[in-house]
């Protein structure tokens, strides 16, 4: 049920921004649901299986998107370590620090999509990607608090229970 | 317990070659490649099936909240609108009085009365377009002037009888001075039961000096012997070289007899109602001479 579980938020992540969210974009400015869900899956596993589930989400992305590959794995795999490394030094109960951090590190992952699209020979301005990368961040911050409660009880106590291998 | 030991440089060749293979790939599979991509096909058609009924739903969300997220749009649309019904409204209601305004014309020109005196003369359509904004006078301001050939003292008629004289004109508009004003005289005949004729001047009751009453009257001076009874019609004479012989003026509604007994005034109710007069004919007398 996990598994099936996860891997229809993935999905999910993938299809609402092009959707749902195209209809809620403030100037063109769309959440990157998938590097929320990194994040999340991030904090809730130990590091290897972050990275995984990060590199994964990322591959996943880039075939989907169906260039650039390679973007999003090294971007998701970022994050996820990122995501991970914070967590082991920051509460990750506290509502208001996993908003911030989950600004932050969209800032991270943004600027790694930026510098990489920049990398392949994509024209950007300045003016855009600074827009652009502290947009994105801001509304997946927005979403936190309306995602992160549920997620992170579904985590603990729900269906998305995670169990390290020693535990069981 | 042995503690880890990090190779530093084994991490940083690592992170170089990761780079560089992502950036190798980014490059080769960038837009315009042929890169063929069956897992990405396999997803896009899988998740197609999904992405367009969330795509109706999205739209269908958008557009029963697009008054709540575009309020300010909404509001500046609705303003423009109600501008522009404002607009279509003066301009239908212009385009009704038109209608209403030829229907009008229409009725003037069959019911007007039909006089051989007239009808040799040219005669121009004018709309009413204001009155007098003064207590001072009783004149009409119609919608024909120099350009359409009017010119002063030309006498105006509506569709029963005499209106007036044009007093004043302007390329576009002339001032029409109504019987009823005490300025406006006019040389008239009143026709008995037998037909006989019986002369006078009519003149207002709307004079200088008495102007408190918001009404003028036609009224007519005779001698006491004169035949003259209530009901008689009352005809421009012809005389006076203003106005034509024979338009009708009103009908003689009363009769009193002066204090000193040798004169009696008859109070002459016009045909025409002034109050509600919108179309006139301007008749071309001055013109014709």
């Amino acid at each position: 049920m996990r598994y099936i579980l996860i891997a229809l938020m993935f999905f999910l992540s993938l299809i609402l921004p092009g959707t749902l969210f195209h209809f809620w974009a403030w100037s063109g400015i769309k959440p990157d649901l998938l590097i929320l869900l990194t994040i999340y899956m991030a904090m809730h596993h130990r590091r290897l299986s972050s990275v995984l589930w990060g590199l994964g989400a990322g591959l996943l992305e880039d075939f989907y998107l169906g260039r650039y590959i390679g973007m999003y794995t090294l971007t998701l795999l970022i994050v996820a370590f990122l995501s991970n490394w914070l967590t082991e030094r920051w509460y990750r109960d506290n509502f208001l620090l996993t908003t911030f951090m989950v600004f932050i590190v969209t800032v991270a992952g943004q600027t790694c999509v930026a510098f990489l699209g920049l990398g392949a020979g994509l024209q950007w301005s300045l003016g855009d990607v600074v827009q652009l990368i502290f947009g994105v961040a801001l509304y997946n911050a927005v979403l936190v608090p309306i995602t992160y409660p549920l997620i992170h009880r579904s985590f603990l106590h729900g269906w998305l229970r995670y169990r390290p291998r020693y535990d069981r | 317990m042995v503690g880890k030991r990090v190779n530093v440089t084994g991490i940083a060749v690592l992170v170089f070659f990761l780079l560089l293979g992502v950036l190798i790939s980014i490059r080769l599979t960038g837009l315009g490649s042929r890169f063929p991509n069956p897992v990405g096909g396999a997803m896009q058609r899988v998740l197609s099936v999904v992405e367009k009924p969330m795509l109706q739903l999205g739209n269908g969300i958008r557009d029963n909240t697009k008054a709540l997220w575009n309020f300010r749009n909404v509001e500046l649309e609705n303003q423009q609108l109600q501008k522009k019904v404002a607009q279509l409204t003066g301009d239908n209601l212009k385009l009704k009085q038109q209608v209403l305004a030829g229907l009008r014309y229409n009725e003037l020109d069959q019911g007007i009365f039909r006089s051989p005196t007239l009808d040799k003369y040219t005669k121009v359509g004018a709309s009413i377009i204001n009155r007098n904004p003064t207590t001072w006078y009783r004149t009409l301001t119609v919608n024909r002037g120099s350009q359409d050939g009017v010119q002063v003292n030309d006498p105006v008629i509506g569709d029963l009888g005499l209106v007036g004289k044009v007093v004043t004109v302007s390329p576009t508009t002339s001032e029409v001075l109504m019987i009823l004003d005490g300025e406006g005289e006019v040389s008239a005949v009143v026709r008995g039961s037998t037909g006989s004729g019986t002369f006078g001047i009519v003149q207002g009751t709307y004079k200088r000096g008495s102007r408190l009453t918001p009404e003028g009257n036609l009224e007519m001076l005779f001698r006491r012997a004169d035949n003259v009874n209530v009901g008689n019609l009352v005809l421009t004479s012809g005389q006076g070289g203003v106005y034509p012989q024979d338009v009708p003026i009103g009908k003689v509604k009363q009769i009193e007899l002066d204090p000193s007994g040798l004169l009696k005034t008859a109070y002459i109710q016009p045909l025409v109602d002034f109050d509600s007069l919108e179309e006139v004919y301007i008749v071309k007398v001055v013109g014709a001479k």
